[in-house]
């Protein structure tokens, strides 16, 4: 007896198809045969299996028959609800966006944010750069009048310039426009040189000093630092003979911080004064050239002296802060001394006789003014326009 | 769900696929369809996703209703929804998305489904074996053998089929492709590591 025979008689005996007596006679068999017993759960495990099998694929495919019923079902609701309506079909792309918008908004939506995020961070930090970093260069005036011409003057030949000069000085009876810009000057000797600032004559045709007698006296600048804002000039008038002792000393050393300090200058058309403090021993953005005061000036102030309780020069007023109030600086007088040392070293035919002797100590400072008023100047500016 | 179609208790529906009721079937997958998308669509899911998911737990249902081996202690949504959050939360774990959380939105309780699913997935191992099994096993007894149990056709269909002289002809060649079937599938299933 085969082993495929033992399987049609085990598949009789599983089905009942078996006479009573041979069934009877395989149950005792199986009993009493461990091996034919293995045997036949053998054939039931691989009929089971084969069945169980069969049951999984016919019941997969009706599960998928029902869900197909269910979507033709859904789809007919969509179409048929309406039928005069015109049937809303989404294509496949559409499909498959929608498809990825559901399954990864949470990862998008999270992209988006910090991409955002991200943007403003950026915005508000480089507004915030700016604010705190924008040099305020703009801040800063120079307190000559229309400085802005100057500027353009500056793009003028040198030589003309001199040309012009030349000109005036050898024909005194030439009409001479009015004053364009106006500064302030101050005597820096005796015998004619005179101090301004370089932003007030920078670029000028020709310049022109005017005390408070209206006495005009043509000047010539000399030299010209820019860094630190300084024009030396030199009246060039033939009939002059002299400023008379100065009263005031240069000092050359530095100035305390929160002495007493006052102006003279040319503001507008009559000499204006003004006092305040030494605020701090730089200026602009910590330029060590200069002072911080707080003298409240205006335009037409610079080139103004700047002196101390004792009658001592100590500056010279350069600019103002626009943004801060009465925030001015001036170029220190150690400068100007050095300047004016390094000058005289030069193998040049200018000498300068700084004073020597301050006549101002210990005086009431309406005296000193008094004293004083004759050696600033409006320094007045032409061009040739 | 309308449309006249006869509610179904609980009890009717078991009764129903465990007599091999088709409508009971349909019955029930419709019923519960919508929980199973709508918590793998939450669950960063597609439909498509949602609809595999749910016809894998309605088999590991079917199956042990056949069997007669399963031991409902709640109700068949609540028994579903366990199963389908397991197969969901396996399936997320193979794509690498799962973020170790899930959103609930039906109280998950212990269902036994989580042994069921073993026993399931030992199934499954036991189908794979047979069905590479019967692609070595050759022609013609593969077609004879599938034709007969897993096709569900009858001896008569058969032996015309392949061209017996009768049916005594195709059952004894059955008999003999089983026995060669049998040596496949044993060596292959003993092979396998049982863990």
């Amino acid at each position: 007896m085969t082993e495929a025979d033992y399987y049609a008689f085990f598949d009789d005996y599983l089905n009942d198809r078996l006479d009573a007596p041979v069934r009877q006679n395989l149950e005792r068999r199986l009993a009493a045969d461990p091996v034919l017993a293995e045997r036949l759960a053998d054939y039931q495990r691989l009929t089971g299996t084969l069945n169980a099998y069969g049951q999984r694929l016919r019941v997969s495919e009706k599960l998928r028959a029902i869900q197909a019923e269910i979507d033709a079902e859904q789809e007919q609701v969509l179409e048929t609800g309406r039928p005069e309506m015109p049937v809303m079909r989404i294509s496949r792309t559409e499909q498959w966006l929608r498809e990825f918008w559901h399954g990864h908004r949470a990862t998008m939506g999270v992209a988006a944010s910090v991409a955002v995020l991200a943007v403003f961070a950026t915005l508000l930090g480089l507004q915030w750069w700016n604010a705190h970093t924008q040099p305020t260069t703009r801040a800063v005036q120079y307190l000559s009048s229309k400085v802005d011409k100057l500027a353009k003057a500056q793009q003028k030949d040198r030589r003309v310039m001199n040309q012009v000069i030349n000109q005036i000085g050898s024909t005194p009876a030439t009409p001479v426009n009015p004053g364009k810009f106006s500064g302030t000057g101050f005597a820096l000797t005796a015998d004619g040189y005179v101090v301004t600032s370089y932003h007030v004559i920078d670029g000028a045709d020709s310049v022109i000093i005017e005390g408070r007698d209206k006495q005009r006296l043509r000047v010539e600048p000399v030299f010209s630092d820019a860094a630190h804002d300084l024009t030396i000039m030199r009246v060039i008038d033939r009939n002059f003979r002299g400023f008379g002792r100065l009263p005031y000393t240069v000092k050359r050393r530095q100035a305390e911080l929160g002495e007493k300090i006052y102006t003279l200058g040319y503001p507008r058309e009559d000499q204006v004064y003004n006092d305040g403090s030494l605020s701090a021993r730089s200026g602009f953005e910590g330029d060590t050239g200069f002072y911080q005061i707080s003298i409240p000036v205006n335009p037409g102030n610079s080139g103004g002296p700047v002196l101390d309780d004792r009658g001592n020069l100590i500056g010279v007023i350069s600019s103002r802060q626009m943004d801060v109030l009465s925030t001015a600086f001036a170029t220190k007088s150690s400068y100007l001394a050095r300047l004016v040392d390094s000058l005289s070293a030069a193998p040049h035919p200018h000498t300068y006789n700084l004073p020597k002797q301050n006549q101002l100590v210990g005086q009431t400072r309406p005296q000193q003014i008094r004293k004083l008023q004759d050696f600033v100047f409006v320094v007045k500016v032409f061009d040739r326009d | 769900m309308g449309k006249g179609q006869p509610s179904y208790t609980d009890e009717e529906l078991l009764a129903g696929i465990r007599h091999g009721d088709d409508r009971a079937l349909a019955h029930m997958y419709r019923q519960y369809l919508p929980t199973v998308i709508h918590l793998v669509t939450q669950n960063s899911g597609t439909e498509d996703e949602a609809k595999d998911i749910y016809q894998e737990g309605v088999m590991v249902f079917y199956e042990k209703v056949r069997e007669g081996t399963l031991e409902l202690s709640c109700q068949i949504k609540t028994y579903l929804y366990a199963v389908c959050r397991r197969l969901w939360l396996k399936r997320l774990a193979e794509k690498g998305r799962y973020g170790g959380r899930l959103d609930d939105f039906e109280p998950y309780l212990e269902t036994g489904a989580e042994a069921d699913l073993a026993d399931a997935e030992e199934r499954d191992r036991q189908f794979a074996l047979m069905s590479e099994a019967l692609v070595r096993l050759g022609e013609p007894c593969r077609s004879l053998l599938e034709g007969f149990y897993l096709l569900d056709k009858s001896m008569q269909q058969l032996t015309a089929e392949h061209g017996y002289t009768n049916a005594d002809n195709a059952k004894n060649q059955k008999y003999k492709c089983l026995v060669r079937l049998k040596k496949l599938f044993f060596t292959q299933y003993k092979e396998e590591p049982l863990s």
